[in-house]
């Protein structure tokens, strides 16, 4: 057999694709994926915020409480049990809240009060001297209790609930500390953004809870007439914009809710309910 | 901001990637079927090993090697097929480049020898460059070929 040299000009090693094309439809295939992960990690969280078992959201906010400030103050302390016992007071009689809710006193200047996911109320004592009688305190407390009935603070960690739930089960990921590696990805979560509606039902809940409790609505509104920065001093200033940075303007706040009273034919005049003697603001 | 550059930098990159990369690979090409056709009289076979050689005056062993880099577009791409699987094509023409030059640095040396055919001819690869594979060092390939060349 004799060798006879010829050409191949064909090259079957080598794909025609143009390197573009193949880029192209490698990055298309690829966002497709991670879009559809995206998606899916949103219905699973959606999911997760109404299904969570009410053992699994404790012992989430329990994770989440040490990473948020500094500790809380120790319970041994009657503001303490005077909050727990005015949450209590507050709770609607016939549908109980998923799981009583635990108050944590945060030694802050700052006017504020947060719900956790997990049930757990961050008041600060900023609030605490800031307000004149216990409907006004009553009325910030119900408001975060609105929250929680309404599970926003579960759905405004949003997708980065399903990484922290699985941590929070399974122990993976967890750091020595006990916090698990997503608690990092959210940041403050005192800080959440509810929307517009969110905060309006959270109004709703509260104005209910007061009437409920005290038979009137009034006082209850007095503290963010007060705070409304009319003319803000200086100084008075900072504490102020804390607050209202995490929630809707007071006035429109305030009209909203006087609205709803009188279509619900609420009560809005009564006899105020002054705070225990010891409480800080009567000193 | 930093963010920003990151991105700007990784464009570049894949431009300059792109650019630079189809260049050097057509002029390769053109370069390696010029060298083919000038060499394509002598045949290389590849029988079994412990066969006995045809007659031959002399014989001697010649080594072709070869070490091919492929740019930052063919990393980025390959990379991309990583996450999902199937042919990585971008890597395709790196591989066949690297198999054809070495194949004739094989062969010209041989016939500067004075071999009419090159006999037992044996293809290696070897992968150069960081072991983890995290796509930040030198991704880049080594083809060796082989063989007996008789005169």
């Amino acid at each position: 057999m004799s060798y006879t040299p010829k050409e191949i000009p064909e090259n079957v090693n080598v794909t025609a694709t143009p390197a573009l094309v193949n880029f192209g439809s490698l990055v298309i295939k690829v966002v497709i994926g991670l879009g559809l992960l995206y998606w899916s990690l949103g219905i699973a969280a959606d999911w997760l915020v109404v299904h969570m078992s009410p053992a699994t959201e404790q012992k989430l906010g329990q994770v989440l409480l040490p990473s948020q400030h500094a500790a809380p103050i120790a319970p041994p302390d009657r503001r303490l049990q005077y909050l727990q016992a005015l949450i209590r007071a507050l709770e609607p009689p016939g549908q109980p809240l998923r799981f009583p809710l635990t108050v944590n006193l945060v030694e802050a200047e700052d006017i504020n009060a947060a719900i956790l996911p997990g049930g757990q109320v961050l008041v600060t004592t900023g609030l605490l001297n800031a307000v004149e009688s216990e409907n006004e305190l009553a009325f910030v407390l119900a408001h975060e209790m609105g929250h929680f009935a309404a599970r926003d603070a579960l759905k405004g960690v949003g997708r980065t609930l399903v990484f922290l739930t699985v941590a929070v089960i399974t122990g993976i990921g967890t750091s020595e500390t006990g916090i698990p590696g997503p608690v990092n990805g959210i940041g403050n979560v005192t800080q959440l953004h509810y929307s517009r509606q969110q905060e309006t039902a959270a109004d709703r809940y509260a104005l209910a809870a007061v009437i409920r409790n005290y038979n009137h609505g009034n006082y209850s509104l007095s503290l963010f007439k007060r705070l409304q920065p009319l003319d803000p001093q200086p100084g008075q200033l900072r504490s102020i914009a804390e607050y209202f940075s995490t929630h809707p303007l007071p006035q429109s706040r305030i009209a909203a809710l006087e609205g709803l009273a009188a279509n619900e034919g609420w009560s809005m005049t009564g006899e105020v309910t002054p705070l225990p003697d010891w409480f800080p603001s009567k000193s | 901001m930093a963010d920003l550059i990151g991105l700007i930098v990784f464009i570049g990159l894949l431009v300059l990637g792109y650019c630079a990369g189809t260049y050097f690979e057509r002029k390769h090409y053109r370069e390696i079927q010029v060298r083919e056709r000038k060499t394509k009289h002598i045949p290389l076979i590849t029988f079994g090993a412990k066969q006995p050689l045809p007659p031959a005056a002399a014989a001697q062993l010649f080594v072709g090697s070869v070490v091919v880099s492929a740019d930052y577009f063919k990393i980025v791409t390959a990379s991309l097929r990583n996450l999902i699987g199937g042919r990585v094509v971008a890597y395709e023409s790196l591989l066949d480049r690297g198999r054809r030059e070495a194949l004739l640095r094989m062969k010209e040396q041989a016939i500067r020898w004075g071999a009419t055919q090159v006999v037992n001819v044996r293809l290696e690869t070897a992968s150069i460059g960081n072991p983890t594979g995290d796509n930040n060092g030198l991704v880049a390939i080594e083809v060796v070929a082989y063989g007996t060349g008789l005169r």
